[in-house]
């Protein structure tokens, strides 16, 4: 962390254990400022989707506090959690893309949920599925689409809202060399705007030559690469 | 959310689940025609008891020995009990040149005989504001009570059947009405519970991009409202015709002509129309707080 920043994310001692004995994370500690792009890694297991699926609290740390844009996650009633979820735009490893919808349908669902009008939220959904380079498939259903591209559909669903934490989920996992390259670079982008990011992945060359910070989550401890 | 969205989206789920959203409405529909029968034929067997009760007099037979003089105060007392709209006194002549009138082609029948050998009596006229058959007994009961008085007589048996029919027929109705309420909203609930079965995954990934409970559930429950009101509006419109068809063939005679048979009126189908769709909406509500947990 940048000293002297506010962190956006912060982990307090948090734990989270599986009966009957399985430690996903041992009071880990952590803290990520506004702006920084970092990198989890970790061999497959190791508790990275764990950590994420916290930090929009689709999962609860045993013990322990998460602090997310200065809110204590605990605190958070029902009703709040749709306005957690609507700052933390999340790439999931499985896409979550309804596949019986266009391209446009999806990634709207995003800012349906914010009560966009019409014509606003067009124009907002054509310039991000623009931006990841699928605007000639913007009305083709999901399910026609390859692999490749459905990841960048769900890349789009999580920024079209603009929300100032993007979460990544081995982002990368299904794409080949080239569409890699394309999709940091469009996290680098976002991150350029504004937006902190954190991707999991336990592929060790997106992060080989980076000058990002990079973690490394093992029997669920963090440490710092 | 605005109210256009929620429209909009609960018109996209319908369509994509036509067959499943029609076969509820239609059951709907025809729970509603049961309660529409009953009420319809509830709703004229009450005006049938009106029109006839309405005409019912009691007729007080006096004792035949009670001076004359006794008579102005008693028609006074008659005419003083709640509930009496014209009292007439009918003296024992008047009883017999009835009789007379009665018997105008046997006269001989009547030869011999004293013309004061009937009763005198008060023709009782029952208020038809305040006309109810539990009424009409009730005071008949009291008359009876008096001592100057011999016998009372009115359609005692005919008014007893009627209402215990009538109070099965509303008891029916109210039946009936419950029966709509709960396998309306049970049908419904279960519709909406298997499209959310269905659609699990969109929600499920709804609630992850920030939808709101009120987002999600918003379609679902304004789907079942439609359901509710489209199924309730189909039985009206059916129960209408049918009623028309019944009535048509059963209004050939003139005795049947002159009960001047009602549909239900506007405000009744608003509230079955109104009811239903809230009550859908609300067995929805129910059936989706259990699924839909943040």
């Amino acid at each position: 962390m940048l000293s002297g920043d506010q962190p956006v994310i912060e982990l307090r001692q948090v734990k989270k254990r599986y009966a009957p004995d399985i430690v996903a994370l041992d009071e880990v500690d952590l803290a990520i400022s506004k702006g920084e792009f970092v990198f989890l890694t970790g061999p497959s297991g190791a508790g990275k989707s764990t950590l994420l699926r916290m930090l929009y609290k689709a999962e609860e740390p045993t013990g322990g506090s998460i602090i997310i844009d200065g809110v204590e996650l605990s605190s958070l009633s029902k009703s709040q959690i749709p306005q957690l979820r609507r700052k933390v735009g999340v790439i999931f490893q499985d896409f979550k893309l309804l596949f019986n919808r266009t391209v446009f349908e999806n990634v709207a669902l995003s800012l349906e949920v914010l009560g966009l009008k019409k014509d606003q939220l067009a124009a907002r959904v054509r310039q991000v599925v623009d931006g990841v380079g699928l605007s000639a498939k913007l009305h083709r259903k999901v399910v026609q689409l390859s692999g490749g591209e459905q990841q960048r559909v769900a890349i789009a669903r999580a920024v079209v809202n603009r929300p100032p934490i993007i979460l990544a989920d081995e982002p990368t996992g299904n794409l080949d060399r080239k569409r890699t390259m394309e999709v940091l670079a469009l996290m680098d982008e976002l991150n350029a705007r504004g937006a902190s990011i954190m991707i999991a992945t336990h592929d060790d060359s997106l992060f080989n030559n980076t000058h990002r910070r990079v973690l490394r989550l093992k029997d669920g401890k963090i440490e710092e690469l | 959310m605005p109210l256009g969205i929620i429209f909009k989206r609960a018109l996209r789920d319908m369509r994509q689940n036509l067959v499943t959203h029609v076969m509820t409405t239609i059951v709907v529909a025809l729970t509603c025609l049961v309660f529409i029968f009953f009420s319809v034929f509830s709703l004229n067997l009450q005006r049938i008891a009106d029109r006839f009760g309405k005409e019912l007099a009691i007729v007080v037979y006096l004792k035949k020995d009670l001076p004359q003089e006794k008579i102005p105060s008693l028609y006074q007392k008659v005419v003083a009990m709640e509930g009496i709209e014209s009292v007439r006194f009918v003296s024992s002549e008047e009883a017999f040149k009835r009789l007379e009138h009665y018997f105008k082609n046997e006269k001989e029948v009547l030869e011999g005989v004293d013309p004061l050998f009937l009763p005198p009596s008060f023709e009782i006229q029952i208020d038809r504001a305040f006309y109810n058959p539990g009424r009409v007994r009730s005071i008949a009961e009291r008359l009876s009570k008096w001592p100057e008085v011999q016998k009372v007589q009115y359609g005692k048996e005919w008014v007893d059947r009627l209402e215990s029919f009538s109070k099965a027929v509303q008891a029916a109705v109210a039946a009936s009405a419950i029966l709509l309420l709960v396998t309306a909203a049970f049908v419904v609930s279960n519709t909406i519970k298997l499209t959310v079965y269905a659609r699990q995954d969109e929600i499920e990934i709804m609630r992850l991009v920030g939808a709101t409970n009120g987002f999600i559930q918003g379609p679902f429950l304004l789907a079942s409202f439609l359901q509710g009101v489209g199924g309730s509006l189909a039985a009206i419109v059916t129960g209408f015709f049918c009623y028309e068809y019944v009535v048509n063939i059963i209004t050939q005679t003139e005795l049947v002509k002159s009960l001047n048979l009602q549909f239900l009126s506007p405000a009744h189908m608003l509230t079955i129309v109104l009811v239903s769709g809230v009550f859908c909406m609300a067995g929805t509500a129910m059936a989706l707080r259990r699924f839909l947990t943040l």
